[in-house]
């Protein structure tokens, strides 16, 4: 590290000349962290763990940290990228095993990471969601590169099967020397700290935020002749779309004023649409196919009532939106669900088909009876419960502790390896370790960290980017060679 | 006229050259360091004694020979298509870019690009085996559509400075460009 900050002073001789500035800005920006977020999850695939990364990104850019993402190739977007406001994506071409997760060995991705730490002088190395074999292996380059390392964990798993119980162990070995974990709901951190065998101390709890000016209500779009069920989920097996094949007959046989709106797409919608040519229901449930994330708000308006089956989940943004929409919630008890919503904007009930469509039955029969509170007001107690710039302020403080700490050098670290994660899988992976630690060598041998170029930082105390509407890209360019 | 210290990207030497024919023509080159003597001579060595070791044990002489040939074809092959001596670019105000790259042989390949069809240069970024690098491209517009990027072509492909010498000839291409645009 030292080495390295010889280097950036002797290479950058604004750096120099600005030195009276610096020194002065230095109290100010001495809170300030280069964060480098790393998971196989980012845009353009679409989902939870995506958002959550780009919206706290862009928060933390706002408070005037750095920020950079590290990601997988997505087909032909490869390469450097730039987003909203400087955030610069690094899409590394790295090969993809399965379910958008790429393939580990341990070793290949040194290389590039290395580079892109190095580079972009990273600070903190904030790895996202357990099923990336990417962030798990950033965290391991990460300690041995000497930086520190939060991870946040975004799902539930559980204990029982074969494949769990793997996750479970790779999970342990990967978290039991990083600096700090931050889980999204109280549940999931019980469940992390079990699964990871961890210190609760280092655990860290921060809910996931919706954007509530994207979720407003509008309950003009509502037909009043009928009562509408909006869902909207990937129609998978962990989204409990059996329990909604069971739900939707029983309750349509019961409420001929009843509708469905299904959002989403997955390898279960065979059994909705099973279920709605059984029973000729085509009328009455709709399927809408994958949504993109601007249309939810149009979808969620024109419902009544929102129902989530969820079998498992950590926290569950989608019932925020829903409330904050103005509907009435409906949602199984399961995970960290309890926590999200006060009791009284969300009825809870098993996972069950009957506990289901009681809990549906009594809502139906408040909400003809128009014993409802209004969707204006559902939507202004929700509005600040949930905000982006808390979440960022909250990992801002979780970033100012780590830096603080110290990281394990190696021979503490095997220690900790072995004392942790039992004899055979510890000694194991304290020997990939010292492998590890002796490819960091070579490559320090091959390239060393003073014939990298650093990285002009586009976001960060001394940025370079400015907001120009017109060829972003070049007028980036420009900036840069005027600073140096 | 004026030689700063510049490394390519893997740490070796290279020299950069700028020569300002008049106020809007300006030609840089940037100059590898030759071929090394020693380089030389450890491949020859390792060839030559794989081969002796090979002979050794089938006491063949096609193999020395063989062997033999091998690192004098190499050592053509080489200097004719992959060593390049020095890559130059020729900015001319109001005419266009040409780009030339010289080979050890001697060999030159030069293509000239009109200013009709250059959009801008800029530096880059992108990922180079295992590093990312800067790099330095001049964007191509189809005439046509004036505000779309068509291709790229990226400057000193073989010699790979880094963003230090880079920016510098950024900043001249950019003073003749500007002059005449």
């Amino acid at each position: 590290m030292g080495q390295r900050r010889k280097v950036a002073a002797g290479n950058n001789p604004s750096s120099q000349r600005n030195s009276g500035v610096s020194a002065e800005a230095a109290r100010v920006h001495s809170r300030k962290h280069n964060i480098c977020m790393v998971s196989d999850f980012f845009y353009p695939n679409m989902g939870g763990v995506e958002s959550h990364i780009y919206q706290l990104s862009q928060c933390l850019i706002e408070k005037g940290h750095k920020v950079v993402i590290v990601t997988h190739a997505y087909g032909r977007r490869k390469g450097v990228r730039y987003l909203t406001n400087g955030l610069k994506v690094y899409y590394l071409p790295l090969q993809v095993m399965y379910n958008q997760s790429t393939a580990t060995t341990c070793f290949h991705s040194l290389p590039l990471m290395r580079c892109v730490f190095v580079r972009e002088r990273i600070t903190v190395v904030h790895a996202h969601s357990s099923f990336s074999a990417m962030a798990h292996d950033a965290l391991f380059h990460a300690k041995t590169m000497g930086l520190n390392t939060v991870f946040t964990d975004h799902s539930l798993f559980g204990f029982a099967d074969l494949s769990s119980v793997l996750t479970n162990k790779l999970l342990t070995v990967s978290l039991c020397d990083t600096n700090h974990i931050v889980c999204v709901s109280y549940t999931s951190k019980e469940n992390t700290v079990l699964r990871a065998a961890l210190d609760p101390e280092i655990v860290s709890v921060i809910p996931n935020a919706v954007d509530p000016t994207d979720f407003t209500p509008d309950p003009s779009q509502r037909q009043d002749d009928r009562i509408t069920i909006v869902v909207i989920s990937r129609l998978v097996y962990r989204k409990g779309i059996d329990l909604l094949g069971g739900i939707i007959p029983e309750l349509c046989l019961k409420h001929p004023y009843l509708h469905f709106l299904i959002g989403g797409e997955g390898p279960k919608r065979i059994v909705l649409e099973e279920v709605r040519e059984k029973y000729q229901l085509h009328d009455r449930v709709r399927l809408l196919g994958a949504l993109e994330h601007k249309d939810v708000r149009g979808v969620l308006v024109q419902g009544h009532i929102f129902l989530n089956t969820s079998l498992t989940e950590a926290f569950c943004m989608a019932i925020v939106e829903g409330a904050s929409c103005g509907l009435q919630v409906v949602s199984t008890r399961v995970g960290g669900i309890p926590e999200v919503l006060p009791e009284d904007l969300i009825t809870l009930c098993e996972p069950t088909v009957r506990s289901l469509c009681a809990g549906l039955e009594a809502v139906i029969a408040l909400q003809r009876s128009g014993n409802v509170p209004s969707p204006a007001s559902i939507h202004a107690r929700v509005r600040n419960l949930y905000t982006w710039r808390n979440v960022a302020e909250r990992t801002e403080k979780v970033y100012d502790r780590v830096v603080g700490e110290q990281v394990l050098p190696l021979d503490r670290r095997l220690r900790r390896l072995r004392a942790h994660c039992g004899p055979v899988a510890g000694s194991i992976f304290a020997f990939v370790a010292v492998l590890d630690f002796l490819f960091l060598l070579l490559l320090q041998w091959l390239v060393p960290d003073g014939v990298m170029d650093l990285a002009v930082n586009a976001t960060g105390p001394q940025q370079q980017w400015r907001q120009e509407k017109s060829n972003k890209n070049d007028c980036f360019v420009e900036d840069a060679s005027r600073s140096f | 006229m004026e030689d700063e210290a510049f490394t390519d990207i893997s740490g070796k030497p290279i020299s950069l050259d700028c020569q300002s024919h008049s106020s809007f023509c300006r030609e840089f080159i940037i100059s590898s360091p030759k071929v090394s003597m020693g380089k030389v001579m450890v491949y020859t060595c390792s060839v030559w004694l794989l081969a002796y070791a090979v002979f050794f044990f089938t006491q063949n002489t096609a193999v020395l020979s063989g062997a033999i040939l091998v690192t004098l074809v190499g050592m053509m092959l080489h200097i004719h298509f992959v060593k390049v001596d020095h890559e130059s670019l020729l900015v001319i105000g109001s005419l266009g870019i040409q780009v030339s790259s010289s080979y050890a042989s001697g060999r030159e390949i030069t293509t000239f690009i009109e200013m009709s069809k250059i959009k801008d240069i800029v530096i880059n970024e992108a990922i180079y085996m295992h590093q990312i690098i800067y790099y330095l491209c001049v964007l191509l517009k189809d005439p046509s559509e004036p505000d779309a990027v068509s291709s790229v072509v990226p400057l000193f492909q073989s010699s790979k400075p880094r963003l230090n010498c880079l920016v510098k000839v950024y900043k001249s291409c950019q003073e003749i460009l500007s002059k005449c645009q």
